[in-house]
């Protein structure tokens, strides 16, 4: 089977309401996928339901040909696949360290009686944990805040700590839910690159975004959401100037190039 | 500069704490006869209030069955040792092993109800215990209850069980806080502020609740061993439904999240109540303790003294958002 994350005719009925009706999107390794569409169009929706959150009534989701169609969360992410929220579930409390400690949950080595009974084995894990945690620390910039509280710190900074934390997990994909909405332009700029990076390394991302200007220069494809139907799809570029798009998304702001003005 | 894993190699805070305040506290109590045998009580109470710390404030089980898991290991206690002539050190095995499996399979069932409706379920819990263990006559005593427990090998004075009491705490504060510095423990935290979050990390959270469930048990039902062997008597009335909300109230009043807070609770409250003239005034110190409690300080007198520390650190330091104001609800099923 072809490698990358690949769901395909998802379709999600809540009662009577389709939310989405035969979706199909892939994920390369490597690559980011963007995922535009109105509030509503069904992008969250996809999102729950390509990690397991929400059942789909048909369609089947795969990583790397395997399948992973209505797993639970916890099994969808042992399988690569993280995700962030649109707006960011964080305990304002937790330090930068212990947030992005919590995302290797998926895979501690260590076992819950071993780390009880405090076991050398436990203290050890722990301490390769704190290790393993460094790099993904310093890939993102976040270093030098690891011992702040992340209620301290800016929206765009939260973010990234969720950015950090889905690549603690192991996460051969990343799910990025609007992670653009609310940052500064340097706060954009920043995450970008991050983003740019991780999937540098190797990592499949899937961005929902409606920074027209961010989705051009970020992604390599982009797909375009409606009523739960896909729209269009193809390079950002084709997708932004695709007419429907246009008329269905952008035109709520305005027109391509006051877009292209402002970004 | 710190590096990393400096907080998991550095001393536990809290035993620490506790076994110095034991160390330094005990010389002094056993001097007094009546001190000697509150501090046996006032420990198998302290036991019982770090069950609730780690049921409520650690897994989120708002718990009010510890009574009744303290209640399984008395008697297991009882019985292995009285009918079956195990040594009373065996037996503290199965006073533990029982009560977590039940709290475990129990767990399993009802953690995937809401908070509240699981509240209701370890409630109902307690009561068809209590009432199991009056009807089955033949094996718990009914009514009557069993008497002549023998006491727990050499230790058979007051002294040796205050002793063996205070450091079964410490154990028990050594291991709350191994857990709590582990991955799992932060797993606990997050899935008790947000389960959408903590199922995201790769959480299985009916598992993890399950497995600090029944933690909690083992740790109530040791609790019960030591009350057995210490008293020598059980009754269905000894560790009752009364006895569970009492832990549940002095682990909120001292500090449910805080891994000291439930022996600072009980110190202070039951230790206080104790020395008060009248017996039937407790009820009212309870209930006002706990309405100053939940209108001053949500987070126990430990959240209080945190906060106020921190304040003191950070002065122009605002307080942190509530975790509700950064992640409103995002519907998810």
């Amino acid at each position: 089977m072809s490698r990358g994350l690949t769901a395909t005719g998802i379709e999600v009925a809540f009662g009577g309401v389709h939310a989405l009706r035969g979706v199909d999107v892939a994920v390369e390794p490597g690559k980011v996928a963007g995922l535009i569409g109105r509030n509503g169009s069904g992008k969250t929706t996809l999102f729950n339901c390509i990690t397991g959150f929400v059942r789909p009534t048909a369609g089947r989701t795969t990583v790397d040909g395997v399948d992973v169609t209505s797993l639970p969360p916890d099994r969808v992410v042992k399988h690569g696949i993280a995700r962030t929220f649109q707006t960011p579930r964080v305990d304002p409390r937790a330090t930068v360290l212990s947030a992005v400690l919590c995302g290797f949950y998926s895979r501690v080595g260590a076992s819950f009686v071993g780390s009880l009974l405090g076991v050398p084995g436990a203290w050890r894990e722990e301490q390769r944990l704190h290790r393993r945690a460094e790099p993904i620390l310093e890939r993102l910039g976040l270093a030098e805040l690891r011992g702040r509280e992340v209620g301290q710190l800016s929206m765009g900074l939260i973010r990234l700590v969720e950015v950090a934390r889905c690549l603690a997990s192991g996460a051969r994909f990343v799910l990025l839910d609007e992670p653009a909405a609310g940052l500064t332009a340097a706060e954009q700029e920043r995450l970008a690159e991050q983003v740019r990076a991780v999937a540098a390394s190797g990592v499949g991302v899937l961005i929902v975004e409606h920074n027209i200007g961010l989705v051009r220069s970020l992604c390599d494809t982009a797909t375009a959401l409606e009523t739960g139907r896909v729209l269009c799809a193809g390079t950002p570029e084709a997708v932004v100037r695709d007419e429907r798009v246009m008329r269905s998304y952008l035109g709520a702001i305005g027109d391509l190039a006051a877009t292209e003005a402002a970004a | 500069m710190s590096f990393p894993g400096q907080r998991y190699l550095g001393p536990r805070p809290n035993t620490l704490i506790i076994a110095v305040c034991v160390l330094v506290a005990l010389p002094v109590v056993l001097t007094r006869p009546v001190w000697t045998d509150s501090a046996v009580v006032l420990g198998v109470y302290a036991l019982l209030g770090l069950s609730v710390g780690i049921s409520y404030g650690q897994a989120g089980i708002l718990t009010m069955s510890q009574g009744a898991f303290a209640a399984i290991g008395g008697y297991a206690a009882a019985i292995l040792t009285t009918r079956f002539g195990w040594p009373p050190y065996a037996d503290l095995l199965v006073a533990m092993a029982l009560p977590a499996a039940l709290a475990y399979g129990v767990a399993r069932l009802v953690t995937r109800l809401s908070p509240l409706a699981t509240a209701l379920a370890t409630l109902a819990l307690g009561s068809v215990i209590e009432i199991l263990i009056r009807n089955a006559d033949a094996l718990t005593g009914g009514y009557i209850g069993l008497a002549g427990i023998p006491s727990v090998g050499a230790i058979n004075t007051p002294a040796g069980y205050a002793c063996l009491a205070w450091g079964m705490i410490v154990v028990t504060v050594f291991l709350y806080e191994n857990l709590m510095c582990s991955a799992y423990g932060r797993a606990l935290n997050v899935l008790r502020v947000d389960q959408a979050r903590a199922r995201a990390d790769g959480i299985d959270v009916p598992a993890l609740m399950s497995a600090g469930f029944a933690v909690s048990a083992a740790v109530a039902g040791a609790a019960g061993w030591l009350y057995a062997h210490y008293i020598s008597f059980l009754s269905p009335e000894s560790l009752d439904t009364h006895i569970s909300i009492s832990a549940l109230l002095m682990a909120v009043i001292g500090g449910a999240g805080y891994i000291l807070g439930p022996i600072v609770g009980t110190l202070l409250f039951d230790g206080l109540t104790r020395l008060m003239p009248a017996a039937e005034l407790q009820g009212f110190f309870y209930g006002a303790a706990l309405i100053i409690i939940l209108l001053a300080a949500r987070t126990g007198i430990l959240g209080l003294l945190a906060g106020l520390a921190r304040r003191l650190r950070r002065p122009d330091a605002t307080p942190a958002p509530r975790a509700a104001n950064l992640s409103p609800q995002e519907s998810l099923p």
